[in-house]
């Protein structure tokens, strides 16, 4: 297969890559750019711990592919606190004690993330279905739906 | 954050590996670059009982760019386990569809896949058995010479007598199916051999586990060294399992040279590793027209698998939680794990105690509705009390709450009333059904039922299983002053680290960030045991309480050699008339000095594993939970809208995390009851993943209604029990609970999927209305 060469935006920065157009972009982020904080639970789109946002919108990075990504803005989760601080809603997530093995937190708060730059104060009907595809088998999600919802409520003030 | 308030500096940090995880810094075991690591690949049995008659490797196929293990390549070929008759790889016979024959290591996946396609493997496919009541009479032997690994008989008092005297007799058949644990990071491990050494990485709950079975597979010629990575949920499915993977890995790591990682993605993954143990229950009853249990007649098989692994153990579980939360002064039990050509059934959460507390429950139910009295109320008659036996004559003389949490529940869902209303609201839609005239049904329009169980949990190992284990902790004292932990104790999310160093810092009166704990490395931490059946907070809890006791007298005895003063220490000072000094200050004084402490039962507590007599665990931990359900009488799909329960744990150490932990747990049984379906076709598992094997999602979350009593066990750390376990053990009796209320009808087996409600009414119209 022939080598591409992409132009994209990664965690705000531009970014120049030579690659095959075939491979995930899970595996870009993995293995070209270290960025392990995006995880591989099945591998077709069904357990949501890859999520990432992809112009705005969350996406599972598992089914994408390196060739759709020209001309796009991608984030991950290394890239909500980058400045070393936490965003509010990664806040929310320690003090409603929304994590428990970690696994699937990376996805989810990329999922709640673009959740609320979409819709600024979701109904908890929304917050359900916006991380429908993020499975998580420790918490029972009772913890993830409170963090996002008191995340709205503090950035709505 | 305007100003600052202690508390809120509490709620930050009321989980300490938290901080890392929400900003993606974890490194998982498959996050880790290790320079020049092959991967591992499993070539697996596609029959599920054959003999291997040879392996061919393709001769036009370069194979100097692979290595390849089999069974003739392995020192000892035993998993070292409770029987040591699992092989790490097949040699003559395979007997389960999946069992590992081959292994290969390559630089990539690429090269692996490809080399497979030049290993032929050639069978002689025999007669298999995937039926625990056929095993059992088969000339075809899987385990010893009659298929049993384990047999065990409880008897007390007399059931004969009980027959008799009682009013009338009730039999249930229950059924429950596998369950896969479906963490969500699939197993994976890392090898590196260095000489003689050979050092294991992985996502696993039981180092030590691991360190026995290749220290026993190398027949001790390899130095083996285990760590734990950070672990993405286990459930019991990284207790055994990681063994046999650790052994693949560490095979191919010594033979290639090389680190060697095996990663099973997901489909491998739900494919061959345990499941929980599929059960079948036939239980008798003797009962009086009140309600009351006279005595009762229990018989358990378990689907053990084709090796025996940990069944014995989860035998022994389910035979000795068989009468749930009743006092039935006789008993016969009779339980037998039983093997089949499966794959091997292993630890999963709960650990034999779901199948019986769900056996029990129906039992009760089927009491309740032959009577036509009240679900509750046939509860509430016999639910056991201190003071009581229980079935191994164990006398329960404190910590017993079947009646406090059960009252808690009935009084916080409104359950009473709640039962006589749905009962209305059901009866009209009720009726179009069973005549068949579903075009009558209001739009949208729900049945609504109410269930009830009650569930225990006993909290640490089985039987003598302490006594045995011995399990040690080692605290030492730093020279900055601050203590840190050596335990095996791990973290899979279920809050571990923060319950360990929350105990020692409670018990020491100092904050928990003077606490701190050793990387988990066989090399340096003691073996605490393993981290399973709820122990770890109970057991190595009660050990962390006896060293901080040795500490405060150490550091005293050093500081008052030096200041030639004597002190007492009192919420993390040491004081007298004129001095004081913080424990982190006058704990530098001691620094290097460590103490260790291991763990037996306290005397009181007497089991006879032979006679399955005595006390059983040493305490239990009760639950009660109402589920609140709502089912579609078009589709028949069924949700839980509110989930009320209370949990006695003794003494929550993180109230928070007790609470998190009691949600998900109970949503684990939610769908145990109601999603979680795996069929067997010729011995294989009909999943492959997230997709046809439905976990909830927070769409199925139901309201969560959690309450916690403490009622202390005296020789738990501050009074806790364990908990672990206990939140799913009842959450499917009690969904199903809510399905007999709505439709009058016995329902013995589990998952209850749609096509099997909408066949009450196929049944009884004789039309198809699941079309």
């Amino acid at each position: 297969m022939k080598y591409i060469t992409l132009t994209f935006s990664l965690n705000g920065n531009k970014i120049s890559l030579k690659t095959h157009g075939n491979r995930r972009l899970l595996d870009v982020l993995r293995d070209d750019f270290g960025l392990t904080g995006t995880k591989e639970g099945c591998g077709i789109g069904e357990c949501g711990v890859c999520t990432v946002i992809l112009d705005g919108k969350a996406v599972n990075a598992c089914l994408i592919l390196a060739g759709q990504l020209e001309g796009s803005e991608v984030v991950t989760i290394e890239y909500l606190a980058r400045d070393g601080k936490l965003t509010e809603l990664q806040q929310a997530f320690l003090e409603n004690g929304a994590v428990q093995c970690g696994f699937c937190t990376p996805g989810m708060l990329m999922s709640a993330t673009a959740l609320l730059n979409e819709v600024p104060f979701p109904s908890e009907i929304q917050i359900k279905e916006a991380i429908a595809g993020n499975l998580c088998r420790c918490t029972g999600y009772k913890q993830i739906i409170d963090a996002i919802q008191k995340t709205a409520i503090r950035l709505k003030k | 954050m305007s100003e600052f308030k202690p508390h809120q500096l509490a709620a930050l940090e009321r989980r300490v590996d938290a901080a890392p995880k929400v900003r993606g810094q974890v490194r998982y075991i498959r996050d880790l670059k290790i320079p020049g690591m092959w991967l591992g690949k499993t070539i697996r049995s596609p029959y599920a009982h054959a003999h291997i008659l040879g392996i061919q490797l393709d001769r036009k196929f370069d194979w100097k760019q692979v290595v390849v293990v089999t069974a003739k390549d392995i020192p000892v070929n035993q998993v070292a386990m409770l029987e040591n008759d699992m092989p790490f790889l097949a040699e003559k016979t395979v007997k389960y569809r999946g069992e590992a024959v081959v292994l290969l290591a390559a630089e990539n996946q690429d090269l692996l896949n490809e080399a497979a396609r030049h290993v032929r493997i050639d069978y002689k496919p025999l007669p298999a058995i995937f039926d625990v009541f056929a095993s059992q009479v088969s000339f075809t032997k899987i385990f010893g010479d009659n298929n049993l690994f384990k047999e065990i008989a409880i008897s007390r008092g007399n059931v004969e007598k009980a027959r008799q005297n009682s009013d009338l007799t009730i039999e249930i058949e229950t059924k429950t199916g596998f369950q896969e644990h479906l963490y969500l990071e699939p197993q994976g491990v890392i090898a590196i051999p260095e000489g003689d050494q050979v050092t294991i990485q992985g996502s696993l709950q039981c180092p030590y586990y691991v360190k026995r079975a290749i220290d026993n597979m190398f027949a001790g010629e390899k130095r083996i060294t285990v760590i734990q990575a950070p672990t993405g949920g286990a459930f019991g499915g990284k207790e055994d399992y990681p063994s046999l993977l650790a052994g693949h890995a560490a095979l191919l790591a010594v033979k290639a040279g090389r680190p060697l990682g095996m990663f099973y993605d997901r489909e491998e993954d739900v494919q061959v590793t345990t499941k929980r143990h599929p059960s079948y229950h036939q239980d008798i009853a003797y009962v009086n027209k009140d309600g009351r249990i006279i005595g009762v007649e229990l018989t358990i098989f378990l689907d053990g698998g084709a090796y025996c692994t940990l069944s014995p153990v989860v035998l022994a579980r389910s035979a000795l939680t068989a009468l749930g939360c009743y006092h039935v002064p006789n008993v016969r039990i009779l339980a037998k794990a039983v093997a089949t050509h499966t794959v091997p059934s292993g630890a999963f959460r709960g650990f034999g105690g779901p199948q019986a507390i769900f056996a029990i429950e129906m039992l009760i139910e089927k009491i309740a509705y032959t009577l036509n009295l009240p679900p509750d109320q046939v509860r509430k008659r016999n639910l056991i009390r201190k003071g009581q036996r229980t079935a191994t004559g164990q006398l329960l003389k404190y910590s017993v709450s079947a009646r406090d949490t059960f009252q808690d529940v009935l009084r916080r869902s409104g359950y009473k009333k709640k039962f006589r209303t749905y009962q209305n609201h059901n009866a009209d839609i009720l009726k179009y059904l069973r005549k068949g005239s579903v075009s009558s049904l209001k739009a949208g329009e729900k049945l609504k039922g109410i269930g009830i169980s009650v569930s225990q949990h006993g909290a640490g190992f089985t039987g003598t299983g302490e006594n045995k284990i011995n399990g040690k902790i080692r605290v030492e004292i730093l020279p900055d002053g601050r203590v840190k932990i050596f335990s095996a104790a791990t973290e899979m999310g279920q809050g571990e680290e923060t319950a360990i160093r929350t105990i020692m810092a409670k018990a020491l009166g100092i904050g928990r960030e003077a606490v701190i704990l050793s990387d988990i490395n066989t090399d340096v931490v003691p073996d605490s045991g393993p981290t399973v059946a709820s122990r770890t907070t109970m057991i190595v809890g009660s050990l962390l309480i006896e060293a901080a006791k040795e500490i405060v007298k150490k550091v005293k005895i050093d500081l008052s050699t030096k200041r030639k003063l004597s002190f007492t220490y009192r919420n993390g000072f040491f004081h007298n008339s004129s001095e004081k000094h913080a424990f982190q200050d006058a704990a530098k004084l001691s620094a290097g000095w460590s103490v260790e402490k291991q763990y037996r039962h306290p005397p009181i507590i007497q089991f006879d594993d032979i006679l399955w007599t005595g006390d059983a665990y040493p305490v239990f931990s009760w639950a009660a939970a109402v589920a609140e359900i709502e089912v579609d009488p078009i589709t028949f799909d069924v949700r839980v809208s509110r989930y009320t329960t209370s949990h006695d744990i003794g003494k929550a150490i993180n109230p928070d995390q007790a609470v998190a932990q009691i949600q998900g747990g109970s949503l684990q049984g939610i769908g145990y009851a109601l999603y979680e379906k795996i069929r067997l076709e010729e011995g294989h598992f009909d999943i492959t993943g997230f997709t046809d094997y439905i976990i909830p999602t927070a769409t199925e979350m139901p309201e969560f209604e959690v309450s916690l009593i403490e009622n202390p066990y005296p020789y738990g750390p501050f009074g806790a029990k364990g908990l672990g376990e206990l939140p799913l053990v009842g959450a499917a009796p009690a969904v199903v609970s809510a399905l007999w209320m709505i439709f009058q009808e016995e329902f013995n087996e589990i998952p209850v999927l749609p096509e099997f409600l909408a066949k009450i009414f196929e049944r009884k119209t004789g039309k198809n209305v699941s079309d």
